[in-house]
């Protein structure tokens, strides 16, 4: 079942991108849908699952750059592993932890492919403070949305299930 | 699994992911991942391309009759233009073959185009691809992808219907390109700043000046000569060698929504993989 939802996650996530690009230009680097998936399975606190999911996830967002394949497969694996880290160590149970969390995993990603592209390329990636600032800001905050809308969702459900259960118990 | 081994397993990981980027690094080729990441992600970016084409269908279903007999006029007039244009130049060209044929001049063969439709488009990051949807025939690595208005870049990996496009404005692309007034020749490179480009090792003694149309010089093996590149915006000394020269592309990459592919072989495969003094 958490696999079968991290892989609808997945599946949104590439459509949001594909969508958002399509309406606005700048929108692949104003916000990193793939890099908010990640983060937010990273809160689980299982490291190992969320640098297997970073690492899977970074290659699929390989596919859409024109950069060497691996770069965010790569930074997304540390950003999975490290993000997992820190949910087993700080306890997050307000939205403006995950939104910290999320910007942090960002900045994260940023700098390392930053980093990677300055080994491996032969012209180094520029570096524009603005968008990556608006790019640490956005992901934090669909995080942080995502992540109280998937609270909300969630306590609806288990309350119904809990009302369908004491019918039952009435009848 | 506790922490320590979870830990092996990240070394391993990224390890493995830094082996596999240098690998890339030398052999600069498609790989077998991107390839199966293009042909998952190419579909779903071909459906939502399809939707935006079905609202502007339903939108031009309901354009007022005026709007389109005025829209049927101008194009008539610009077809009218064009044939007459066209008849200019098959007239040139026949003098051309004629005159190419009295020096036996052997005539560079035609490409093919083909029109192909672009389902995910990303110009503005750093990382700049295109992905195209080719149908049923494949397209070619390093085919040379154009737009009407001029060259947009070349193909770089190719995944069953779907090709990823390396743009002309990437940092990495470079072009073999000229300048049409007096067809000096250059290196065309993604520039630093957004959509530019800079054309390299101009030496400070040719003659450039802002305005000047630059076109492929058919020098480097992937791109025909003759295809607009953009156009010189400006000239600065670069240095005690060359110049340091800005050009705006030919083609506006936002307003992107179907490109072409050029069946044309430049360079045979074989006299590719020749080296000077290899084995014959």
């Amino acid at each position: 079942m958490e696999s079968l939802k991290l892989l609808a996650g997945i599946v949104l996530a590439a459509l949001v991108h594909f969508v958002g690009v399509r309406l606005w230009p700048d929108f692949a680097r104003a916000v990193d849908v793939f890099l908010v998936i990640v983060a937010l399975h990273g809160l689980r606190g299982n490291s190992l699952t969320g640098l297997l999911v970073g690492f899977g996830v970074g290659l699929l967002q390989d596919t859409l750059t024109s950069g060497p394949s691996g770069l965010f497969g790569f930074a997304d694996t540390i950003v999975g592993y490290v993000t997992a880290r820190l949910a087993q160590r700080l306890v997050i149970q307000r939205a403006t932890g995950v939104l910290a969390l999320v910007s942090f995993a960002s900045a994260l990603q940023q700098a390392i492919t930053l980093g990677l592209t300055f080994l491996l390329l032969p012209v180094p990636a520029p570096l524009d403070p603005v968008w990556a600032a608006v790019r640490t800001g956005a992901c934090g905050l669909l995080g942080m949305i995502l992540y109280i809308a998937g609270g909300r969702w969630r306590r609806t459900s288990e309350a119904r299930r809990r009302g369908r259960m004491s019918r039952l118990r009435l009848e | 699994m506790d922490e320590r081994r979870t830990g092996w397993v990240l070394i391993v990981v990224l390890v493995g992911q830094l082996v596999y980027l240098a690998i890339q690094g030398a052999r600069a080729g498609e790989t077998r991942i991107e390839g199966i990441g293009l042909r998952l992600l190419g579909p779903m970016a071909r459906g939502v391309a399809s939707i935006p084409a079905g609202f502007q269908d339903a939108r031009e279903g309901v354009k007022l009759r005026g709007t389109l007999l005025e829209e049927n006029r101008e194009l008539r007039r610009e077809v009218e233009s064009l044939r007459l244009k066209l008849l200019r130049l098959t007239d040139v060209e026949g003098e051309m073959l004629r005159l190419g044929s009295a020096v036996r001049y052997p005539t560079p063969p035609a490409g093919r185009v083909r029109a192909v439709d672009i389902v995910y488009v990303d110009h503005t990051s750093w990382l700049r691809t295109l992905i195209l949807y080719t149908g049923k025939e494949p397209a070619r690595k390093d085919q040379p992808v154009l737009s009407p208005d001029g060259l947009v870049g070349r193909v770089f990996a190719v995944a069953g219907s779907y090709a990823k496009v390396q743009l002309i404005t990437d940092r990495v692309a470079s072009v073999g390109g000229m300048i049409l007034r007096n067809r000096r020749q250059g290196v065309v490179r993604g520039g630093s700043r957004g959509n530019e480009l800079e054309l390299d090792y101009l030496p400070l003694q040719a003659d450039v000046r802002p305005g000047d149309k630059v076109l492929t010089a058919g020098i480097d093996g992937v791109y025909p000569r003759g295809i607009p590149v953009g156009t010189i915006v400006s000239v600065q000394p670069g240095g005690q060698l060359f110049h340091r020269i800005q050009v705006a592309p030919a083609v506006d990459f936002g307003t992107l929504d179907q490109v072409y592919l050029l069946d044309y072989q430049t360079v045979p495969e074989n006299l590719k993989e020749a080296s000077p003094g290899g084995k014959p």
